[in-house]
């Protein structure tokens, strides 16, 4: 286990800096451009604390997490853009009404994959050509780009069907710690292995983003980053040292661990939440009522 | 004499590196007494705790708990009744809830689940954290941490409770704080020790102090024996705590009569004062 603990913590300082880095340029771009989509602690930070302040958060996870799934399948199964405006109005309705989060959050936070989703779906309503041929077409100089309006029409439709989706996923993750999200997959018999590697992994990421924010801190503070070859420099001796750090620490904790009684089984105490009869008729009325808008629109 | 709860006899423990970390450590450490060690970095204060935790495996010596020797098999008895509160709490909190912290020990006890809830609410209520029990760890502040970390080892019910430097990253509010809590487990019973270089806290509060020094024990006695002996104090780098430095000048120039009562803490120091006018 103790290897264990090194490696992941190894595997780690390399994400968190990372992460770390990727979070510092964001919130350097926010604060040039005042934009409100834009956090300070990247994306994952933001996300665990809506998910900790949800007011849906006492709902029982089991819950959740099989309703996602199963909007999720749904949506990919039925294939049909009805269903999709549905779930993500649905999504919308359970995260903001009910879970109190605010449209722009929502929105920051719904927006994170629409690079990949754009990128993708553009490949396929558009599709290039030396000839003027199909129902649009611009010139580019030797090259035409065309498309029409029944491939506009799938674009559009698989947006609807990707945001529907990803609404479904973001209904859970806003509203679920990642605790009662792996007491649930634990439940789902996920090996026992996967699921303490989760469990300390999301433990460890905030650590190790603290320490490396110390270290930044205490780099800038001695002018660490003041032109672009000391910035490398300085990278590096803090990755180096963040490599160190969390071989350190994982011994610290292994130690701590042994010290209450730890005999190679990590178990958490779960709270059990119950299951609430309305949610569940609910759920099963909003899933029958998506079959029946797929039946009609067929 | 009462059987003493923990007794260590020539413990032995070398770091991995060759570097000796105990050398030839003896001591009783009887039942209730509140012992604060003392020594400077390096002395080997907290290697001693995770020996005698069995976390560390020394390389010869000892350790009976109650009067048994522990060995292989009941190291986990002696783990189960003697907890150590890290000096860093961030080192120590594994779980993501608060809740879930500190069922983690009652839970590798193997105990039923009533009885881990039953237990991790009585160590909740006890440090007065019961309003963020379903917070996760990262966004607790680092007194409320410390306060996680203590009611982890209650939900234990250790009788003997280590405390590895507590005093280090607390404001002065949450020390004072920590001492409440130390006073209340005294009245329990509890056999206390704690690691310090507060030397003030140690004369206040400790029964009995422990000096470390390049992994040997040189003096172990009482608050006033040790502080009053100055080879001891120049040889772990120790001052003199100030409350007995005071009164030892004010006796010095007559001020106050030479009672041998020494004032332990401010108050009494106070009321002693008041009475010469």
């Amino acid at each position: 286990m103790r290897e264990i603990i090194l490696f992941v913590l190894g595997v780690l300082a390399v994400v968190v800096l990372l992460m770390a880095v990727v979070g510092q340029h964001h919130s350097q771009d926010g604060k040039h451009h005042h934009h409100k989509i834009g956090h300070k602690h990247g994306e994952g930070f933001v996300i665990d604390m809506h998910a900790y302040a949800s007011k849906i958060r006492g709902w029982n996870p089991t819950f959740k997490v099989s309703l996602a799934t199963v909007l999720l399948i749904l949506c990919i199964a039925l294939n049909n853009p009805y269903v999709s405006v549905a779930v993500l109005i649905a999504m919308a309705y359970l995260t903001m009404v009910k879970g109190g989060l605010s449209v722009n959050e929502y929105l920051s936070v719904l927006m994170i994959p629409i690079a990949f989703i754009l990128l993708g779906t553009l490949a396929i309503a558009i599709e290039f050509s030396f000839d003027p041929i199909g129902q649009y077409h611009l010139h580019c100089g030797f090259f035409y780009i065309y498309t029409s309006q029944e491939k506009l029409k799938e674009m559009i439709f698989l947006i609807l069907k990707v945001f529907a989706a990803v609404s479904a996923l973001q209904m859970m993750t806003l509203s679920t710690p990642s605790s009662e999200i792996i007491s649930v997959m634990r439940k789902a018999h996920v090996p026992k292995l996967i699921i303490e590697l989760m469990n300390i992994i999301y433990r460890y990421i905030f650590i190790l983003l603290d320490v490396y924010s110390k270290m930044k801190n205490s780099a800038d503070s001695r002018q660490g980053y003041c032109d672009f070859k000391t910035s490398c420099y300085t990278f590096g001796g803090i990755a180096g040292n963040m490599l160190i750090i969390s071989l350190k620490k994982a011994n610290a904790y292994y130690d701590a661990m042994e010290a209450r009684c730890y005999d190679g089984e990590i178990i958490f105490l779960e709270e059990e939440k119950k299951f609430e009869i309305n949610q569940i008729i609910m759920a099963v009325i909003f899933v029958a009522v998506l079959f029946l808008l797929w039946g009609f629109t067929k | 004499m009462k059987e003493p709860i923990l007794r260590v006899r020539d413990l032995y423990y070398v770091y991995g590196n060759g570097q000796i970390g105990l050398d030839g450590v003896n001591i009783d450490i009887n039942e209730g007494e509140k012992i604060a060690v003392i020594g400077s970095n390096g002395a080997g204060k907290s290697t001693f705790f995770l020996n005698v935790n069995g976390v560390l495996k020394a390389e010869s010596g000892e350790i009976s708990y109650r009067g048994t020797m522990i060995n292989k098999k009941n190291l986990k008895e002696l783990r189960k009744n003697i907890g150590i509160v890290f000096q860093d709490a961030d080192n120590q909190i594994i779980a993501s809830t608060v809740r879930a912290e500190v069922a983690f020990g009652p839970m590798n006890l193997k105990l039923p689940k009533e009885e881990v809830i039953k237990r991790v609410d009585e160590a909740l209520t006890y440090m007065d954290i019961m309003d963020f029990k379903d917070r996760p760890p990262h966004y607790l502040s680092g007194g409320e941490k410390k306060k996680v970390s203590i009611a982890d080892i209650i939900a234990m019910k250790s009788e003997i409770i280590i405390f590895d430097e507590p005093t280090v990253a607390l404001d002065p509010l949450n020390a004072e704080m920590l001492e409440v809590v130390l006073s209340k487990l005294s009245r329990e019973e509890k056999t206390i020790l704690i690691s310090t270089h507060d030397v003030d806290f140690a004369y206040r509060w400790a029964e009995r102090i422990i000096v470390f020094c390049q992994g040997k024990i040189i003096a172990d006695g009482s608050p006033l024996e040790i502080f009053q002996n100055e080879e001891v104090l120049k040889r772990s780098n120790l001052k003199q705590p100030m409350l007995l430095n005071v009164y030892e000048s004010l006796v010095e120039k007559h001020l106050i009569a030479d009672e041998k009562i020494y004032p332990r803490s401010i108050e009494v120091f106070q009321k002693m004062i008041q009475a010469i006018k």
